[in-house]
């Protein structure tokens, strides 16, 4: 279908006529800024297809101001080879006229044989909505609304789909043709597969209508409801199949322990049947009384043997006591023997003590002598230390006397020459005291002097100077001083100038200063004289000289009394005492030192006297020895002496105990001696040897009976006679003990079979049996049943989905035509309701899935144009009429898409009319089509030929 | 002349675990019902004594009411009851008849023949010679000592023994009871001059010799076409004489085992009609194997439902029989579309030896069924 044409009068802005002709089979692309007239043409267009014209619902058609206007739309279009006209006024006067070569229609016929024709309805009253709006309502896409979907698909679904069965059946009819031809071609392919394809093919073209909507859909959601009373979603059983299942496990269960009870009780049966047969067949004998037979023989044989072994023990004891006796008297004897021995021992003991005694003795002397000797040392090592002592004493005070003499010796040249000193110090301070002046006084004369010179000085400088150049001869006088000549005077004063012949001329000099100076003058020149005076000195000069001799004699002073400083710290008569005090020490000394010489001299004396024998000794060391020394050889001497008493006292201790040990000997010879002599030994000697014989013989016969019995005992093997007894005292009880116990056995199992044999079990068991039996056939029951509707549910989903992959192909390739343009390899996928649902994009590593929904608005835009696209291919094919209306589409497009969506629409634009409406002219200067203006369009006075583009 | 009604295997307190519970439980009824019922004839017969020949009671421990109902069906007759113990109520040290005895269920008409001992039956001029099992199996012949037993010559010597005759039945009788064990000399009448030997533990009746026979049960629980459900009734004239036998009916549910192919609609005509020939009250396996179309399949299970009702249990067995929906069938489900794509499917899966070919017809009965169901399948958008 392809618009030619198109005029609006009254409508909106459009107040004016307004015609646009020669359009484009293909792309139309119309610019202008906003509020230019793009939508109400769009309006317009929409407003003659999909509202009746006797509507009163469209009243926003009419020019705002002007309530009389009634909106008229015409247009001319191409469909199929025919050109058809509408005319289609709206509110005053509405009419319709729709014209087709040989076709004409009026009213409401010509607005039923419209929507017809493009595919859409009529509301049954009011304003069209976007429900009824069919085709156009997806191909004619209002301004921002490119990528809303969902809804125009919804409406339109029931043209597309119809469209796509047409295109599945023109594909199954081809594919068939395929196939018999390949059948005519293979002639052994048998034929009986075919007509299970055909019955199916023409099923499922039959189902066309429905396979997208509930029929099925609902069988499956049936399947469904019934498999989920059965099992969970994830395969897992529930409700009462699950409840079955756990019963089969719980009466399984019980049946187990049911099972088990019952071998237990026939076990049991048998075991008391076991026992029963036993006590028949054993207890019954008493099989223990013959054990007990043999336990009681056997018990006497051992008692018997046990009596043997009495009497063994008996003798035994004998034997062993007479073996006793024999040692004792053994003993006796050897003791006799030993006593003669012992006698002979005594005496040799004797014997040695005596030697060792006088060994002793001999070494006496040598002993004692040697203690003299070091008891001598002693003593004159004692003496030489006192000498040493003393030496050294005097030594000392000797070193000390000298030392006070050389002090004394000192100071005494110390002191005269502090004398000295002293005197020469007296005698310059008398000097100093006539030379000194008061120092203040003399400063305020050098000042006064000072001030003196100043004033002169002064009085100079003001003085009126009189300078006269006298004729020779004559003369002057001035304050009766005689002048001649020529100088110059100076008056300080009034003066009287008398020239002789003259007169007299008083010169007084100008200003009081003169007279001040004067008396300031007088007045210092009598302090002056006042202070000389008090100095006692005839001048300035006089005085200074007198000062300077003064401090010279000050500073010879201070030496000399630094010198005395020197030599007497604490003064002249410190020194003095010190002096004296040496000399007194000095005194001490001597007197101390003679005492000592006097001292020592006698007392060697008397040691000479006393010990003469020693004086050679002592001579020949004389020389005093040094104390240290001295000590020294008295220590030694000490230790000499030390040993030699303890050798003495050691000697002694020897001594004494050798004279003890040879007391002892002879004591114990002379007790042996007595013995060996007493009355009787030799009477118990022969005594004894007599009893040991006897002993000797009775062991013997006593060795000989023990031997003898002890074979018999032997023979009888008491401890085996012991074991037999153990054993058959054993087994008896045993036999008794085993008897017992299967009779108490008996008894129990008895009881306890009697008690369960009440309570049913194999009937028990039985009725579990049942029980579960009947819940294992409602469990497999169930399991069937399950199994068959998971298969039914699984088939069903398996079908539908290759159905609607089927249906589907179509619209995919179309889809996929564009949108290799843009996304290249990318896929988008469609669901059952043939919206798109899934853009499927080849990535790095693996395919990138986004929902359109998740896909940026450019996005979503893009994948909206291309899908109407699509569906316009789709329809176009089924031969519907397609005609695209976009108004400012593709707004959100970046360049680079906006390049490919331009590639897209010129594509498709070969196939479709395309209406675009644009405020972005800049955007679309290269699609491939010439913009209108649509203010220009406005401007146009007369439309009819106007048209720059017309050709 | 003495009279006596031979019967055995009552087998009181046996379950049918393979059934539903409650044909399970009117089966194990069906058992107190035989004895009464053998009571009334024994009266109704007036014979000198009841020989019960092994296995009244199926197991040893049976719940205390069950022994009193046992002994109160046998109240009917008030002669001798005597009593075997056989291989399942063998006189084991502790045993169903002890418990019987300890609870005072036994009645004084009732002999238990727990001893192989002559017991003297002087009403009748016989003299009983019982072979009782003590033991669950034994390898040894228990009625040797038939054979040395002496008696006076002017009684009757009636043997009565439980066990397999020696290479006279076929085998696995049953299926505890393997040959071999409780064996009885097939000429052991003829070796021990009896008169009769009455013989439990065959659940048929059969006839071994002239004197010897097996009653088999009163009421039968396999489906073997053996002839149980019935007692003896036997008349000896005198010592030596031949024995009359003669079988009275006393069951009441007659078991059958049905295998059945379908391959045409007549054979499942013919199905039908067999069914309805079948006498009320019976107890049917049914096991079917071929195809089946939609419709048949609908017939059949209306058949089969009223089957149900009239018998004592119906048991089918489909496994085997695929369900083949025709293109008629189809239609008429309005299956069109992907829906008859997996009608097809399933049809496949069954017919291919699949192995979940049963569940294939399962799920395609459950889709036929739902189609079937569906709510106005026509006119739905």
């Amino acid at each position: 279908m392809k618009l030619t044409r198109l005029r609006l009068e009254q409508f909106q802005q459009f107040r004016t006529p307004l015609e646009i002709t020669h359009l484009d089979p293909g792309l139309n692309l119309f610019v202008g800024p906003n509020e230019s007239g793009k939508s109400t043409l769009v309006r317009a267009i929409r407003a003659a297809f999909f509202e009746r014209h006797q509507t009163n619902s469209v009243a926003h058609l009419k020019p705002w101001d002007d309530s009389a206007a009634a909106p008229t739309v015409a247009l001319a279009f191409d469909w199929q080879g025919r050109h058809w006209t509408l005319d289609k006024r709206f509110l005053h006067q509405p009419r319709c006229d729709l014209q087709a070569d040989g076709e004409a229609y009026t009213g409401s016929a010509a607005d039923d044989r419209l929507a017809r024709l493009l595919g859409y309805e009529f509301p049954g009253r009011g304003a069209s909505k976007a429900e009824h709006r069919g085709i156009p309502g997806l191909l004619w896409v209002e301004q921002g609304a490119v990528q809303n979907m969902r809804d125009p698909v919804d409406h339109a679904r029931e043209h597309l789909q119809t469209a796509l069965g047409q295109a599945l059946e023109e594909g199954v009819a081809e594919k068939e043709a395929e196939e018999q031809g390949a059948d005519n071609a293979n002639a052994d392919n048998p034929g009986a597969d075919n007509s299970g394809t055909d019955n199916i093919s023409s099923a499922l073209g039959n189902a066309l209508g429905h396979v997208a909507s509930t029929t099925g859909d609902a069988l499956i959601a049936r399947v469904e409801k019934a498999r989920g009373k059965l099992l969970t979603p994830t395969g897992k059983t529930t409700g009462d199949y699950r409840q079955a299942e756990q019963d089969c496990a719980r009466l399984a269960e019980e049946l187990d322990t049911l099972d088990r009870q019952v071998d237990a009780y026939r076990d049991q049966v048998d075991r008391l049947g076991e026992l029963q047969r036993q006590r028949r067949e054993i207890d019954a004998h008493r099989p223990w009384q013959a054990q007990q037979q043999r336990a009681d023989d056997t018990r006497r044989q051992l008692d018997a043997v046990h009596a043997r072994q009495q009497d063994q023990h008996r003798e035994q004891r004998e034997h062993d006591a007479c073996r006793r006796q024999q040692t004792l008297y053994r003993q006796q004897l050897q003791d006799l023997d030993h006593q003669a021995r012992q006698l002979e021992q005594r005496r040799a003991d004797t014997r040695q003590a005596q030697q060792h005694l006088d060994q002793r003795k001999a070494g006496d002397d040598a002993i004692r002598q040697r203690l003299q000797r070091a008891r001598a040392d002693y003593r004159h090592a004692e003496r030489a230390l006192d000498a040493a002592r003393r030496h050294a004493h005097r030594r000392t005070l000797e070193a000390e006397q000298q030392n006070l003499a050389d002090q004394a010796t000192r100071l005494n040249d110390a002191l005269a020459d502090a004398r000295r000193l002293a005197a020469t110090l007296d005698e310059l301070t008398r000097e100093h005291q006539a030379q000194h002046l008061d120092p203040d006084a003399l400063r305020r004369l050098q000042h006064i002097e000072a001030e003196r010179d100043k004033l002169a000085i002064q009085q100079q400088a003001i003085a009126t100077r009189l300078a006269y150049r006298l004729e020779d001869g004559r003369q002057l006088t001035l304050n009766d001083q005689p002048l001649s000549g020529q100088g110059e005077q100076e008056l300080l004063a009034a003066a009287e100038l008398r020239i002789p012949g003259v007169g007299q001329l008083t010169v007084t000099p100008g200003g009081g200063d003169v007279a001040d100076l004067a008396r300031r003058q007088q007045r210092h020149t009598a302090e002056r004289d006042a202070l000389l005076q008090q100095l006692g000195v005839a001048s300035l000069t006089d005085a200074d000289t007198r000062a300077a001799r003064a401090d010279d004699l000050d500073r010879r002073r201070q030496r000399e009394r630094a010198q005395l400083k020197g030599l007497a710290p604490r003064g002249l008569d410190a020194l003095a005492g010190e002096h004296r005090r040496i000399e007194q020490r000095r005194e001490q000394l001597s007197q101390e030192l003679s005492q000592e010489l006097s001292q020592e001299q006698p007392q060697e004396r008397s040691q000479e006297l006393t010990n003469t024998e020693t004086e050679k000794e002592l001579q020949s060391d004389a020389a005093p020895l040094d104390e240290d020394a001295a000590r020294a050889a008295l220590a030694t001497a000490d230790e000499r002496l030390k040993a030699a008493e303890h050798a003495d006292i050691a000697h002694r201790e020897a001594l004494s105990l050798a004279g003890q040990a040879l007391a002892t000997a002879e004591a114990e010879w002379q007790r042996q001696h007595d013995a060996l002599q007493a009355p009787g030994r030799r009477q118990r000697h022969d005594d004894a040897q007599n009893a040991l014989t006897d002993l000797q013989a009775r062991a013997d016969a006593l060795a000989d009976s023990l031997a003898r019995r002890q074979r018999e005992i032997d023979a009888a093997d008491p401890d085996g006679l012991a074991q037999d007894l153990a054993r058959y005292t054993r087994a008896a009880e045993a036999l008794q003990r085993q008897a017992d116990t299967r009779q108490h056995e008996i008894h129990e199992l008895h009881i306890r079979l009697e008690t369960q044999g009440a309570q049913g079990l194999e009937e028990q068991r039985d009725a579990a049996r049942q029980q579960h039996r009947d819940r294992q056939r409602r469990r497999d029951e169930l399991q069937r049943r399950a199994r068959a509707l998971e298969l039914l549910l699984q088939l069903l989903k398996e079908q539908r989905q290759a159905v609607t992959r089927r249906l589907q192909a179509p619209l995919q390739r179309h889809l996929d035509h564009y949108l290799k343009r843009l996304f290249p390899g990318a896929e988008l996928s469609v669901d059952a309701h043939l919206q798109p649902q899934t853009l499927i994009r080849p990535g790095a590593s693996r395919a990138e899935r986004d929902d359109l929904e998740a896909l940026s608005y450019g996005a979503r835009e893009q994948m909206g144009l291309i899908s109407r696209l699509a569906y316009a291919d789709l329809l176009r094919q089924a031969g519907r009429p397609t005609l695209i209306i976009l108004d400012d589409a593709l707004v959100h497009c970046d360049r680079a898409r906006r390049e490919q969506m331009k590639r897209i629409l010129f594509d498709a634009a070969r196939r479709h009319q395309i209406l675009l409406f644009t405020c972005h002219p800049e955007h679309w200067h290269d699609l491939g089509a010439a913009p209108r203006e649509l203010p220009a369009l406005k401007l146009a006075p007369a439309p009819e030929g106007a048209d720059p583009r017309a050709t | 002349m003495p009279r006596f009604l031979h019967t055995a295997d009552w087998q009181i307190g046996r379950q049918y675990a393979r059934f539903e519970t409650e044909d399970a439980t009117a089966l194990a009824e069906a058992r107190f019902a035989a004895v009464e019922r053998l009571a009334e004839v024994a009266t109704a017969e007036a014979v000198d004594a009841v020989l019960v020949a092994g296995d009244l009671f199926d197991a040893q421990t049976l719940g205390d009411r069950t022994l009193h109902r046992t002994f109160q069906a046998m109240s009917g007759y008030t002669g001798p009851w005597l009593m075997l113990p056989g291989n399942h109520d063998a006189a084991l040290a502790e045993s169903i008849w002890h418990r019987a005895r300890r609870i005072g269920a036994i009645p004084p008409n009732a002999h238990l023949l727990s001893e192989p001992e002559p017991l003297e039956l002087e009403s009748a001029g016989s003299v009983i010679l019982p072979a009782p099992l003590t033991q669950r199996q034994t390898p040894q012949d228990l009625t040797a000592w038939l054979d040395t037993a002496n008696t006076a010559d002017d009684r009757l010597r009636i043997g009565l023994a439980h066990g397999s005759v020696e290479g006279q039945l076929p085998e696995a009788l049953d299926a505890t009871n393997a040959i071999a064990t409780n064996p009885i000399a097939a000429d052991r009448a003829a070796t021990a001059r009896l008169d009769y030997l009455a013989l439990g533990d065959w659940h048929g009746l059969k006839q071994i010799d002239a004197r010897t026979w097996y009653s088999g049960t009163p009421e039968p629980d396999r489906f073997k076409d053996n002839g149980a459900g019935q007692a003896l009734c036997v008349d000896i004239d005198r010592p030596g004489a031949a024995p009359r036998v003669t079988p009275i009916a006393i069951g009441r549910h007659a078991w059958h085992q049905w295998q059945r192919h379908l391959t045409v609609a007549s054979d499942l005509d013919a199905l039908l009609a067999e069914l309805d020939a079948l006498p009320a009250m019976s107890v049917l396996d049914l096991t079917l194997t071929g195809e089946l179309d939609l419709a048949g399949r609908e017939r059949l299970d209306r058949a089969l439902g009223a089957a149900a009702g009239r018998h004592r249990s119906l048991q089918t067995h489909r496994d085997a029989l695929a369900l083949t929906p025709t293109a008629d069938d189809i239609a008429a489900l309005h299956a069109d579309g992907y829906v008859g794509n997996v009608i097809h499917e399933l049809q496949q899966r069954q017919t291919q030896g699949d192995p979940d070919a049963d569940t294939a017809r399962h799920a395609l009965g459950l889709l036929a069924g739902l189609l079937r169901d569906q709510p106005g399948q026509e006119g739905q958008p």
